[in-house]
């Protein structure tokens, strides 16, 4: 299996690249990105190919692509490997409206190309075991959700507009509605958001509380802020207190760590837990390999959350709930 | 056990309504100040009680007046829709008030109280005892120095077990307003304390979903300074426990009452390998009680305003009703 990043501007791509490199069988062929000194950094790193050229990149003997560009770019960078037959993990958010979201499900599908969205949390261990509990019905019925999706600024090209499509609220939202819809199979029925900016001096989003409410009567609420400050001793944070009628569940997803005080760097978490990226990746692969025809994680399910992000913004613009459905 | 007092040092003779939960906590931090008589409790759910007691039980008010005996502060612990009814007695008989938190089920009864009070001329002051806890005090002593800078998002939880009080007034809805008019009231009232007044909320909960003897509630909160807060309150735990993070443009300060205590005593399982319960403790010299009960006394004594007013109460009121109401509505409620 051979594959190719298209990309390194989005920070998995790192751990993308080492999946890659990790996986039986699997062929690291090359890195697409136009940022010379930085596809030239990454390919060397890897001991891979680098491609300034999309086309140039896509024209190789290559099975499959990864892309982690900017946000604004992932259209362009799916329909292109699309196009060219490639199947495609696309980085989340999918995209940064809805149309380009759907332009890029049709294609792909016409094209016959796997289009998965790439949401790692459904492949960490604790997340797995949330939903088992949930589904042999431990917490009996689900009434309610309080989620958290923290994290640290990321700075750089996520806090310009024009490259992300949006702050925190689309950074930070997908991931737990999308954790959310697959745990309970339900849809968000509507959306209120108190969105803020106030961590980061740039004219972006940085902050929100969104809250929700599924079609079966679930309630949620998400902190989806850039609030970890630059100190804190682990990058963010995806953390559910689930509320059921028969039990409660307390969810840390990256609470298996060690507390590491030094010197130097103060206070830190060393994670030990499982690795969600790679199982993520062997996820992708393994749906090439059997020749299924579609992705574990679609497309859809990249437009249903990005939406929801969306909808976070209506809100917050227009200072009222916001319905999806 | 009858405590010695020097006739001539006691100030305030305070009579309590409601021997409670709270009334009984109050009794206790009374009995800690040298200054303080507690001279009775009105309850007449109190009356076989057959322990020796140093304060005389009386099943009404009335009975308690008709004694003659001196009283100065009366101190009102029953369940919030019998506050109306005590302030007017206490105020008729012109004297001071403590009454507990909330300081009643509607704004409409809140307003009344108030306005009693001040026709009356007598003193009220509304127990939002988190004002008094130093976990509370420190954390907005920090946020004011800007510690951690300018607050953005900060995070409450106040989570124990579905309460058992008198008739079980909690489970009654238009007596106890439930979870949110009750207990998240601590927390609003709180965050008004540290961030002024709010421009809008809105909450999801479990209110009018039909589960008994569950509730549950997910409050946001905008203040007009800009700062989102997001309340969880939860009649669906175990135990209790409170919690909050304030996150501010260069730091955090997190706390938990479950993770952070001092002491924790565990008993070992008996032979049937029950047991082992784990009972939590974190012993100050005085509690968040006796601190707010001495703060409304010595205002009473020198005349100073309390740290929390009787308006204030009122808003936390107005706050958690329109709660309430967003969940009854799926809307934001705005605040002017």
């Amino acid at each position: 299996m051979k594959i190719g990043i298209i990309s390194f501007a989005h920070i998995h791509a790192e751990s993308y690249g080492r999946a890659l490199k990790r996986i039986e069988d699997v062929e690291f062929v090359g890195v697409m990105d136009e940022d010379e000194e930085r596809g030239r950094k990454y390919s060397l790193f890897f001991g891979t190919r680098h491609f300034s050229n999309i086309n140039d990149f896509l024209m190789q003997d290559l099975d499959a692509v990864i892309v982690t560009s900017e946000n604004v770019q992932h259209k362009e960078h799916v329909i292109a490997a699309a196009l060219a037959g490639k199947h495609v993990l696309c980085e989340k958010p999918i995209a940064v409206n809805k149309i380009d979201a759907q332009e890029m499900i049709d294609i792909c599908r016409e094209k016959n190309v796997l289009l998965q969205t790439a949401f790692p949390v459904r492949f960490n261990t604790s997340i797995i075991r949330t939903r088992e509990l949930i589904k042999n019905g431990h917490l009996g019925e689900i009434i309610a959700v309080k989620g958290t999706n923290r994290g640290q600024c990321p700075g750089s090209w996520f806090v310009d507009i024009n490259k992300s499509g949006g702050g925190a609220v689309l950074d930070h939202t997908v991931h737990v509605t999308d954790i959310l819809r697959w745990f309970l199979g339900s849809e968000v029925r509507t959306v209120y958001a108190e969105i803020g900016s106030m961590f980061t001096n740039q004219l972006i989003d940085d902050s929100g509380i969104l809250s929700f409410e599924f079609e079966n009567g679930v309630f949620a609420s998400l902190d989806c802020s850039w609030s970890r400050n630059a100190t804190y001793p682990i990058w963010g944070d995806i953390t559910l207190e689930i509320i059921g009628t028969k039990g409660r569940l307390s969810v840390d997803a990256f609470n298996q760590k060690l507390n590491v005080f030094t010197n130097k760097m103060g206070y830190n978490h060393s994670y030990w837990g499982d690795d969600m990226d790679e199982e993520l990746i062997k996820d992708f692969i393994n749906s090439i390999r059997t020749g299924k025809d579609q992705a574990s994680i679609t497309g859809e399910d990249g437009l249903r959350a990005l939406e929801i992000a969306l909808a976070a913004y209506e809100s917050s613009e227009n200072k009222a709930v916001v319905s999806l459905v | 056990m009858k405590k010695l007092l020097e006739e001539g040092k006691v100030m305030f003779h305070v009579l309590i309504i409601g021997a409670g939960t709270m009334g009984k906590i109050h009794i206790q931090a009374f009995r800690q100040m040298k200054d303080v008589k507690v001279v009775g409790v009105v309850d007449p759910n109190q009356l076989d009680s057959n322990k020796e007691l140093d304060y005389q039980v009386f099943s009404t008010f009335q009975q308690a007046l008709e004694t003659g005996d001196r009283i100065d502060v009366v101190d009102i612990c029953v369940p919030t829709p019998l506050h109306l009814e005590y302030v007017k007695k206490a105020a008729d008989a012109k004297l001071n008030i403590i009454c507990e938190k909330p300081l009643a089920r509607s704004l409409e009864e809140g307003q009344e109280i108030i306005n009693y009070c001040n026709r009356k001329s007598v003193k009220l002051y509304v127990a939002h005892v988190l004002r008094f806890f130093p976990e509370f005090v420190k954390v907005k002593e920090i946020i004011e120095k800007e510690t951690i800078g300018k607050v953005g998002v900060v995070r409450t939880t106040r989570a124990g077990s579905f309460p058992i009080g008198w008739n079980d007034w909690y489970s009654d809805y238009q007596s106890s307003g439930g979870l949110i008019l009750d207990m998240v009231i601590h927390d609003i009232d709180f965050l008004r304390w540290c961030f002024g007044d709010i421009e809008r909320v809105y909450a999801k909960g479990t209110l009018g979903k039909g589960f008994d003897n569950l509730e549950y509630a997910l409050i946001t909160l905008r203040f007009i300074n800009g700062v989102i807060a997001h309340l969880e309150g939860s009649w669906a735990h175990d135990s209790f426990s409170m919690s909050f993070e304030f996150s501010g443009t260069v730091g955090i300060i997190d706390y938990n009452s479950a993770n952070d205590k001092p002491l924790e005593l565990h008993s070992h399982s008996n032979k049937e390998g029950s047991g082992g319960v784990a009972v939590p403790e974190s012993p100050l010299n005085t509690t968040p009680y006796y601190r707010e009960l001495r703060h409304f006394l010595d205002c009473m004594k020198y005349g100073a305003e309390p740290i929390v007013t009787a308006e204030d109460a009122l808003e936390a009121v107005k706050i958690a009703l329109s709660a309430i109401e967003s969940i009854r509505t799926s809307k934001p409620i705005f605040f002017n």
